[in-house]
């Protein structure tokens, strides 16, 4: 069995590029480097969105990064079923992409915040939650600046209906996200963007659990059945 | 890119912001279909960290604007000097119709700027320098002058060897244990008296008697013990505040303010640097009356020995200012004056603490794990497995009071940076931070803007924060400190000096463009006394663009793995002049720079400006001709602006040339290395004996079950003991993946060697009060701290860096606190084995007269074989077995009891036992080793109580002990050297033998388990209770 190539785009800026690059590996995949001025996605089966603070987010978080060359490859590869993950700025990126609906503004507090975050998989049928099950209490760390999600009534009532909600904060709201929303995906649930690091939670050594593994191995098997139909 | 720092004051798409402006602007062009949320959302979403928050009141900056100030210097004796000497030859002196003094003009901050204009005019802190040389400090300039003028102590030709007899030392220069008249005059219980019959540090007492197990380590020596009866009718203890109330914000604009002007998406009152029409520094047109000034080169100074030069506004004595004089064998160019005062500031030239650092060197043990030592931008230690990694603190003290976030900020910029020039990656930082009392007016301002500047700075380069303090005290309420370290990773070939050898190797400068920012401020802004005036500097401070540093990192990393560079330095502290000094003194020993190639920010800037700006994120490379070309080319990659400025030559001497003149020939060695040397005298400050002899001996003590219970609380909930989660969520600890333990734990791991695991700890301890008790041991026992924590961890401690923070050096007080404690340390070092690597030093932080409690801040590195085998502090599991390792004393001068109780300041700090630590240590890792250990905490500040409560919450569960000896004592004295520890079942034995091979004494103290932290017999707390008391003071203060 061949294993899946996951790309890890680096933006200038982007901070957590290795660090899902290494939960990759973990997962038993490939990780596949990916630049942000190339016009070449290597020929992966996914690609993930690192955080970090791209183009510094001056102007506004992911709003500089969505114009990237590699960026005009990606998005109709996403639009065509390629499997994406956006975490946190990654998931900034996507939305100023218009991948996926709303925006992610800064913080209820104002502050950068980092916690150990207990979440809720609401959706286990995307590409990247299939080995969740849904209502699964996981704790991943958040660590972000610009999470707070909002969009406007009637695409959050769309995201309820369709359960494209893919995951929600439990106990604390730590940015004022509507809905507590931690995490949403498109309609085809191939593209997901979310603010926690479940590329911090892969092991126990150097996070606060493993539950974000989870992640990196739904995509596995979701990017293998997906490489033959590319 | 270049333009990336002004984004920082700007609303985005000003006009006038140059390519990056134009990029936007298409970008919102070619962008239809722009989500509407994504509009709404945009001021908002910039705001708090695009505008520079400004928490001073505008009035306070604009009116400051200098040239309005006519009592500056410059244009007075411009007029006259020039025409007088100027004449015969200078023709491009008497054409000049503005009859603008050259060096004045120049080195006063660009007279044009600063002047000419109606006062009215908008600033632009880009454009203008207001600060630079006009309205300085006079106080803190005439001061250092004074002080120089003393001319015993001057030492300006760096020979200290032949000085006289020190006249205001006196003797006492030497005279350690301090004030005998405290002893004979001090009968009060206690105190002094027990450490004189202490046989002390020598025979630690608690090695020599055999462990005694369960029986109460009251040290024989302390007579405090007749204290009890007095006890009786000492008045009541007092009242617990255990739910104090948080500060309602006064009504007026104050607290709240300073905060919104920090946090709030758009502060009321933009920053100046915010105003929408503001001209662009480019675009805003020199007055054509003034013109360029003309050069004040070489051969100009030749024929004009006698022009006056403005030395001391810059800093300088007229010792000093001879010696330029006599090294260059005529009066110095306004370009060298530059170069020189910069250079031979306190800041950058150590020439006050010079002679007391030597024992670092002089006295370091000897360790094989040292591969570069103390001189080079820090120290590189050798971990193994081929991996070295290198570590440093470094204070931005003064920035951080004038503007919190950018000081801070830039703070952590800079110390990356020193780490990034010696060939490693960054892999993470810390910061030890210190404010006047929480609920201080001022400390709200401060403090929440240096931790978003430390947090914001960090966060954005990807460095995970792992550790670090945040101490409360008054006397650092006008002078906050704020220490950062980083800790870098390279293999051993990766080492990178800075030095630029081989003539003809092509000189680089790279990062970000030069600007106005912080001129002056090494040789000023770090080293002028508070005063009222300080809020004029304000512009001096440095503005931070980690964007930019983020990239230089990643830029730097493929340099070296191409092996591109044949030396590097940053440019931190006096910027290119720093830079070009020291790389040419420790290379072939000549540099030539065509200083008009400088990218600039500001185009107005004058040679001497450039020379001073400490624009950041900035670095200078030495690198052979052919490879020059992709040098350029992977700078290119990351979008990094990077300039040939100069090569290599083999002249000895360091040239410049600007508009095709010489304006700077000296021999770069007498400007790098050759700086003065002070030998400031010293002596005890004059209220030291008082303080040590008002022994903590009087102070009331818990009398009864419940006032101990309410001691345990008000301890935890004290704003030194308190948690800092409010601080540290800012913080991201998790990138890179490799943090193993972060803060609240006893030192911050990571993990370097993925396969192997390989890794370090790091710990970053101080106690001012301790200090101020008695520098010698204060900073002994900030290092005992240091090296507890990391091996309470399980990792072997290794070497030391420190931030060594004080008042003014020229109090002799000041400069007595400063030689014990650079003597306690360096002696130290020595006992435990450990050497100092590096480090850094920070005068003037008082304010007036009042200096801040001495506060050396240490740092200790350690290392672990396997990280998977650390301890961390989190109780965890029910029935482990807690041991209390070590011996308590009564011991409470400098105590948190005392402090958070009385306020009380006085009596001794606890007994320094150096080998008592050493065999502590030597447990703690091989019971970590062996898996002994399931929980270890390190006891210091507040004693075993504290200590039982944050491991009690850490992990969530509660313990049930018995307590041997008296139960105050115990539970909160600080007498060193101990740790408690969770045991594994099983493993009790092996533990027992462990401890009674080192000496160490062991007491058992009951188990973990419940959901309380109960005292068998006395009381019991919920640990919900603990946590509420714990958690809730700091979100009260500034949340």
């Amino acid at each position: 069995m061949n294993a899946a190539r996951v790309g890890v785009i680096t933006f200038p800026g982007s901070l957590d590029d290795r660090d899902a690059a290494r939960a990759v590996r973990l997962a038993g995949a490939e990780a596949v480097s990916l630049w942000h001025a190339d016009h070449d996605l290597r020929g992966v089966d996914a690609v993930i969105l690192p955080g970090g603070f791209s183009y510094g987010d001056y102007l506004r978080a992911g709003a500089i990064s969505r114009f990237a060359p590699l960026m005009e490859e990606l998005v109709p590869a996403a639009r065509a079923g390629l499997p994406v993950l956006g975490i946190c700025n990654g998931f900034q990126v996507l939305c100023e992409s218009h991948l996926l609906p709303g925006a992610l503004l800064p913080n209820a507090g104002l502050h950068f915040v980092c916690r150990d975050q207990r979440l809720r998989i609401d959706n286990a049928d995307t590409a990247w939650t299939a080995e969740y099950t849904e209502g699964q209490e996981v704790v991943i760390p958040v660590k972000n600046r610009d999470g707070r999600y909002v969009a406007d009534e009637r695409t959050l009532a769309e995201l309820e209906d369709e359960g494209r909600v893919v995951a929600r904060y439990l106990d604390l709201n730590p940015n004022g996200s509507l809905n507590d929303i931690a995490g949403i995906c498109n309609e085809a649930g191939n593209v997901v963007g979310l603010m926690p690091h479940p590329e911090h939670a892969v092991e126990s050594l150097t996070g606060p659990s493993t539950d974000g593994l989870g992640f990196f191995t739904s995509l596995v098997k979701a990017g293998l059945s997906r490489a033959g139909v590319r | 890119m270049s333009e990336k720092n002004l984004d920082h004051g700007r609303p985005a798409g000003d006009p006038d912001d140059g390519p990056t402006a134009e990029w936007f602007a298409e970008l919102a062009a070619d962008d239809p279909e722009t989500d509407p949320f994504a509009k709404r959302v945009d001021e908002p979403a910039q705001a708090p960290e695009a505008t520079v928050p400004s928490p001073l009141p505008e009035a306070a900056q604009v009116p400051q604007a200098p040239g309005t100030d006519d009592t500056r210097p410059v244009s007075q004796d411009g007029p006259e000097a020039v025409p007088a000497e100027g004449l015969p030859a200078g023709t491009a002196v008497a054409q000049e119709p503005a009859p603008i003094h050259p060096d004045t003009a120049a080195l006063a901050g660009d007279a044009a700027s600063g002047g000419a204009p109606t006062a009215g005019e908008p600033v632009h802190p880009e454009a203008t320098t207001p600060p630079a040389g006009t309205p300085l400090p006079q106080e803190a300039v005439a001061s250092q002058a004074e002080a120089a003028d003393e001319e015993p102590v001057v030492r300006p030709d760096g020979s200290f060897a032949g000085t006289p007899g020190d006249p205001a030392q006196g003797g006492p220069a030497v005279a350690e244990p301090a004030e005998p008249p405290a002893r004979t005059e001090a009968p009060a219980p206690g105190g002094p008296l027990a450490y004189a019959e202490a046989p002390a540090h020598d025979q630690p007492p608690a090695l020599a008697e055999a462990p005694a197990h369960g029986q109460p380590p009251v040290p024989a020596e302390a007579p405090l013990h007749e204290q009890p009866p007095a006890r009786a009718e000492a008045p009541a203890y007092p009242e617990v505040p255990v739910h104090r109330e948080a500060p309602v914000p006064a009504a007026g604009p104050s607290p709240v303010d300073a905060l919104i002007a920090v946090a709030a998406p758009v502060p009321a009152e933009p920053p100046v640097s915010a105003e929408p029409p503001a001209p662009s520094a480019a675009a805003e047109p020199r007055p054509a009356a003034v013109g360029e000034p003309p050069v004040d080169s070489v051969a100009v100074a030749e024929r004009t020995p006698e022009q006056r030069q403005p030395y001391v506004e810059l800093g300088m004595n007229e010792g000093e200012y001879r010696r330029v004089r006599d090294i260059l064998g005529r009066r110095p160019t306004a370009a060298e004056l530059a170069i020189y005062s910069v250079m031979w500031s306190e800041h950058c030239s150590y020439k006050s603490s010079k002679v007391h650092l030597r024992q670092f060197a002089d006295k370091a043990p000897q360790n094989d794990a040292l591969l570069v030592g103390m001189g080079e931008n820090a120290g590189v230690v050798d971990v193994g497995r081929g991996l070295a990694v290198t570590f440093k603190v470094e204070s931005h003290n003064h920035p951080s009071y004038v503007e919190p976030y950018q000081g801070a900020a830039t703070g952590v910029g800079g110390i990356v940076r020193d780490i990034l020039s010696m060939g490693a990656r960054p892999v993470a930082v810390m910061d030890s931070l210190r404010f006047g009392p929480a609920d201080a007016p001022d400390t709200q301002r401060v403090l929440p803007g240096v931790v978003a500047g430390v947090g914001g700075y960090g966060n954005s380069l990807g460095l995970p924060n792992i550790g670090g303090e945040t101490v409360f005290d008054a006397c650092y309420l006008q002078n906050p400190l704020v220490n950062a370290l980083c800790i870098g990773v390279m293999r051993h070939d990766d080492i990178k000096r800075a030095i630029a050898p081989g003539p003809g190797n092509q000189v680089i400068l790279f990062g970000a463009t030069t600007g106005p920012d912080g001129i002056g401020g090494a040789s000023v802004l770090a080293s002028a006394t508070f005063d009222e005036e300080s809020q004029a500097k304000r512009p001096s401070v440095q503005v931070g663009d980690p964007f930019m540093e983020k990239l230089l990192i990643e830029c730097c990393m493929e340099l070296y793995r191409e092996d591109l560079v044949v030396g590097i330095q940053d440019l931190g502290a006096a910027g290119v002049s720093c830079a070009t000094t020291e790389l040419a003194a420790a290379g072939t020993g000549g540099m030539h720079v065509v200083l008009d190639r400088v990218p600039l920010r500001d185009p107005t800037l004058r040679p001497e400006e450039i020379l001073m700006s400490e624009s950041q994120e900035r670095m200078m490379a030495v690198v052979e001709p052919a490879k020059v070309e992709r040098f350029l080319e992977i700078c290119a990659r990351w979008e990094i602006p990077a300039t040939v400025i100069g090569e290599v030559t083999d002249t000895g001497r360091l040239v410049m040339t600007w508009r095709d003149e010489v304006i700077v020939d000296i021999p770069p060695g007498t400007a790098a290395d050759e700086g003065p040397v002070y030998e400031r005298p010293y002596a005890p400050p004059a209220d030291l004996a008082a303080l040590q002899a008002d022994t903590p001996g009087r102070l009331a003590r818990p009398a009864n079950a419940d006032d101990l219970r309410n001691t345990v609380l008000w301890l935890a909930g004290s704003p030194n003991l308190s948690a800092k989660t409010w601080v540290t969520s800012q913080y991201d600890r998790y990138v890179l993946g490799n943090t193993v333990l972060a803060m609240p734990e006893d030192a911050g791991v990571l993990r370097l060697d993925d396969e192997s695991g390989l890794g370090v700890a790091l710990s970053l301890d101080g106690n001012g009060r301790y200090a101020r008790l008695d520098p010698y041991a204060g900073a002994q026992l900030a290092l005992s701290e240091a090296y507890r924590n990391v091996a309470a961890t399980g990792a072997r401690p290794l070497a030391v860096t420190n931030c060594l923070n004080f008042g003014s050096p020229e109090d002799p007080g000041v400069m007595w606190q400063f030689a014990r404690a650079t003597e306690g340390l360096a002696d130290a070092c020595q006992a435990l084995g450990v050497p100092v690597t590096g480090g850094n030093v920070s005068f003037y932080n008082q304010t007036e007269t009042q200096p801040i409690n001495p506060t050396p801040v240490i740092g200790v590195l350690g290392v672990h074989d396997d990280v998977r085998r650390r301890v961390n502090m989190a109780f965890p599991a029910e029935g482990h077995m807690l041991v209390l390792l070590g011996q308590t004393r009564e011991e409470f001068g400098g105590s948190e009891w005392a402090h958070v109780v009385y306020g009380h300041l006085g009596g001794l700090p606890p007994l320094v036992d150096l080998a008592a630590e050493r065999a502590l240590a030597a447990v703690l890792i091989a019971g970590a080793r062996e898996g002994l250990l399931s929980a270890s905490h390190d006891i210091s500040d507040g004693g075993l109580s504290q200590s039982l409560v944050e491991s009690c919450l850490r992990g969530g569960l509660g313990c049930r002990i018995t307590l041997p000896g008296d139960p105050f004592v115990t539970l909160f004295s600080e007498s060193v050297a101990r740790a408690v520890v969770a045991v594994r079942p099983g493993s009790e034995a092996r533990l027992g033998q462990l401890c009674e091979a080192a000496g160490v004494p062991v007491t058992q103290l009951g188990v973990v388990g419940g959901d309380s932290f109960t005292v068998e017999g006395l009381f019991s707390i919920p640990l919900h209770e603990l946590r509420e008391a714990h958690e809730r003071l700091l979100p009260s203060y500034v949340a």
